[in-house]
């Protein structure tokens, strides 16, 4: 092999926040990733439950401290404040009662916090990731990402020419104001090669996945979805990576490995390697790597190569041969057009739905959240069961949790709820008082377990990343701000919910009663 | 006029069932002011039922109450709690302090409800517990002070909001003779130095044996009412 540079620049990038997949069904069957079955998914989902449930209480034990300071701080500002003039003074002493209930048994008031906090992240998890899907799924205006795949086989496999009739109907039947700036700079093909080192022995250490691209779409910002930007990447990384880009595209042999495939194939940059295509038959390829994907973000275990060699292999492949390599005229398998809105998308799909041109094999234009959505269909009885189910089944659950906590400290506390009717206090403040006390634990539950929640994707990425185990979509997970007020309204509303009947028990206590069984 | 005025009382627990249980029968009774009235009885003969009657603790099934110049006989749940916090002082066997809360806060939780200024209640407070004798305990919680103690702190909450009458279920029911003894001095002493109207349910005769008059009640009604007994002011320090 000749022609690499003496001196291949090693790269490492560390994204911020690393992309989402492509579209994962079309890459299925080229090394991509597994195409799970429902059966699979939903015991994945279940074992990560069990998993993030066992973490959550975890977090939970460890928050206890902060739970009972935040309630020892309120109580010495509610004592602090006896003092002041009336009506304050008067109202913090009766408020400072519920403080002390909440202390009188720590064990049950901690369990139920504990189970509070439990459900609550369990809840705002969900909901996490069901919103999030939601909103990736969901239509966008504005400049948006599309793409065009085969319509109906899954992998899309087209001819290599419907690149080019793409990029001609967006220059000539689109009308100007449809069109993006630079159609050179908004394009973007991908042709997925699937590559061992060893045909013989299918494994792990020599099984990898490249994506066959131009150099250039990196610098013109169209794989900014996979991570590859300024903004994820820090302006010394982006710029280390356009070097690279200029590196690669002086030899069309030149590609680039994730770091975690890297340590799992034990290659390292400047290494020469010769693999074999699983995906193309008879096609061998001598490539260099001359830089790394970052670790642990979505291209960790990735590679690229330059779409040139592979089209240059199935020319060889015809002069060797003499006749066309069996995938040539299905070697493109994604063509992604970055389109300046939503209407100028509706325009082009429409165009291409009519043109004859993409009948054989038909193709189709979709936008990017689509293509997700397209590739989320299969599951989303379990996204439902999971709004619609499971998390009502939640709330309920903590309204039991905090009614029967409640209900237990009211009825051990009978005598005292019929001293205070006693003592004057009407049943609507004997009532208030068993409420605020079921309030209380609810508010701090739900606070403390969402703001940890809030949190939780990003230590989780973080842990993950340190054991070198990458699970798709959570590294782009991110929780919206509104969980953060979400969670102590809901811890509110179970409160309110869970003490209802036990506190109109309270202040229906029969004075005459209570004291006749005491007696 | 009495200060207390029962006319034809009746209690019948469970009126709509086949076999209505009635604890009063068109009883009547009169307490005059500063007066010390023991109620006794066998177990079933109505007197807590009476005493939860007359402290506003339960609705009557016929029958007139008038305490002062209140019928609280005709008054709904919510009159009742606001009168009793200015006209009852309850006195309960088991002392039922809020376990959380120190002698003092036990002793001015009545008084939060009343619409007084800080310096009023620590004033009425400190008066209390002076009377009963604790105020260097004033910071204890009930679980560091021994029976007769928290009795005391008891009967300070009762009597903190300066009521029309005082009102005690078997008071020295759960405390020792000694401490019985000394609950007992100071009931006679808040009626004697503070004129304060006494109404006692008790099963022991010799606590009965310190009241003025000892009411006795059978099947719901008055069998016997002696009045202008020798009250006797045990010599223990209170």
């Amino acid at each position: 092999m000749g022609g690499f540079l003496p001196n291949p620049i090693p790269h490492t990038l560390n994204p911020q926040i690393p992309p989402m997949t492509p579209d994962a069904s079309a890459m299925a069957g080229f090394g991509g990733p597994p195409d799970f079955s429902l059966m699979q998914v939903a015991l994945y989902g279940f074992l990560f439950m069990i998993g993030i449930l066992m973490f959550l209480t975890f977090l939970a034990v460890l928050s206890l401290p902060v739970f009972f300071g935040a309630l020892s701080l309120m109580n010495l500002g509610l004592k602090g404040t006896n003092n002041l003039p009336d009506p304050v003074g008067k109202w913090s002493k009766l408020a400072g009662l519920v403080f002390r209930s909440l202390r009188r048994n720590l064990l049950r008031t901690a369990l139920t916090y504990i189970a509070l906090f439990v459900l609550t992240g369990m809840l705002t998890f969900i909901y996490g990731i069901v919103t999030f899907l939601g909103d990736f799924t969901a239509e966008k205006e504005g400049q948006q990402m599309v793409l065009l795949t085969e319509k109906f086989s899954i992998p899309s496999q087209m001819p290599p020419g419907y690149a080019r009739q793409l990029k001609d109907i967006i220059r000539d039947k689109l009308p100007k104001q449809y069109q993006p700036a630079d159609i050179d700079q908004s394009f973007m093909t991908w042709s997925f090669v699937g590559a061992t080192l060893d045909p013989t022995k299918f494994s792990p250490e020599n099984n990898f996945f490249l994506f066959a691209l131009d150099p250039d779409v990196i610098p013109s910002g169209m794989m900014s979805e996979q991570g590859l930007n300024k903004e994820d990447l820090g302006e010394e990384s982006w710029d280390d990576l356009l070097t690279l880009v200029d590196v690669v595209k002086q030899d069309i042999r030149y590609i680039i490995i994730g770091e975690d495939k890297l340590k799992v194939m034990n290659k390292r940059v400047g290494d020469e390697i010769k693999f074999t295509s699983t995906n193309y038959k008879d096609l061998e390829f001598e490539c260099k790597i001359v830089g790394s994907f970052p670790a642990g973000s979505r291209l960790g275990n990735g590679a690229a190569m330059q779409y040139r060699y592979l089209i240059a292999k199935l020319d060889d492949y015809l002069v060797r041969k003499r006749e066309p390599h069996p995938n040539a005229d299905r070697c493109l398998n994604l063509v992604w057009v970055r389109m300046p809105s939503k209407e100028a998308f509706e325009r082009l799909s429409a165009v291409v739905n009519q043109a004859e041109s993409f009948s054989a094999p038909a193709a189709k234009m979709e936008t990017f959240s689509a293509a997700v959505g397209s590739f989320l269909e299969p599951y989303k009885d379990i996204f439902w069961g999971m709004k619609f189910i499971i998390m009502p089944a939640i709330v309920c659950i903590m309204c039991l949790v905090i009614g029967i906590t409640i209900t237990i400290g009211v009825r051990e506390r009978r005598s005292e709820m019929a001293v205070l009717k006693v003592l004057g206090f009407q049943p609507r403040q004997v009532q208030a008082m068993v409420v605020s006390e079921s309030v209380l634990i609810g508010v701090y539950g739900g606070m403390l377990a969402t703001w940890s929640v809030y949190f939780l994707p990003l230590v989780i990425t973080k842990l993950t990343k340190a054991v070198g185990v990458k699970f798709a979509f959570f590294d782009s997970f991110k929780m919206s701000e509104w969980i953060l007020l979400y969670g102590p309204l809901l811890g509110i509303a179970v409160g309110l919910i869970g003490s209802f009947l036990p506190s109109r028990s309270a202040s229906k206590v029969k004075v005459s009663e209570v004291f006749a069984q005491v007696a | 006029m009495a200060i207390v005025e029962v006319r034809d009382l009746c209690k019948t627990f469970n009126p709509e069932s086949p076999e209505p249980i009635r604890v009063l029968v068109d009883l009547n009774l009169d307490v005059e002011e500063g007066e010390f009235v023991a109620l006794m009885g066998p177990s079933g003969s109505g007197k807590t039922t009476l005493l939860n009657l007359i402290a506003g603790l339960d609705a009557t099934t016929s029958g007139r109450i008038r305490i002062g110049d209140q019928v609280i006989s005709d008054m709904s749940e919510s009159q009742l709690a606001r009168w009793r916090t200015r006209n009852v002082g309850f006195v309960f066997q088991f002392y039922n302090l809020l376990p959380v809360l120190t002698a003092y806060e036990n002793v001015e939780l009545p008084l939060l409800l009343l619409p007084m200024s800080k310096d009023e209640r620590r004033k009425q407070v400190n008066n209390a517990m002076e009377i009963v004798g604790l105020a260097d305990r004033m910071d204890h919680r009930p679980g560091m002070l021994s029976g007769g103690q928290c009795q005391r702190v008891g009967i300070a909450r009762a009597i903190v909001t300066d009521p029309t009458i005082v009102v005690c279920d078997e008071p020295t029911g759960a405390l020792d003779s000694k401490s019985a003894d000394n609950a007992l001095n100071l009931l006679n002493l808040l009626r004697s130095e503070l004129g304060k109207t006494i109404i006692m349910v008790t099963h022991d005769p010799t606590a009965a044996g310190r009241a003025q008059r000892i009411v006795h009640l059978e099947k719901g009604r008055v069998v016997d009412d002696v009045a202008d007994s020798p009250v006797r002011l045990e010599p223990a320090v209170v």
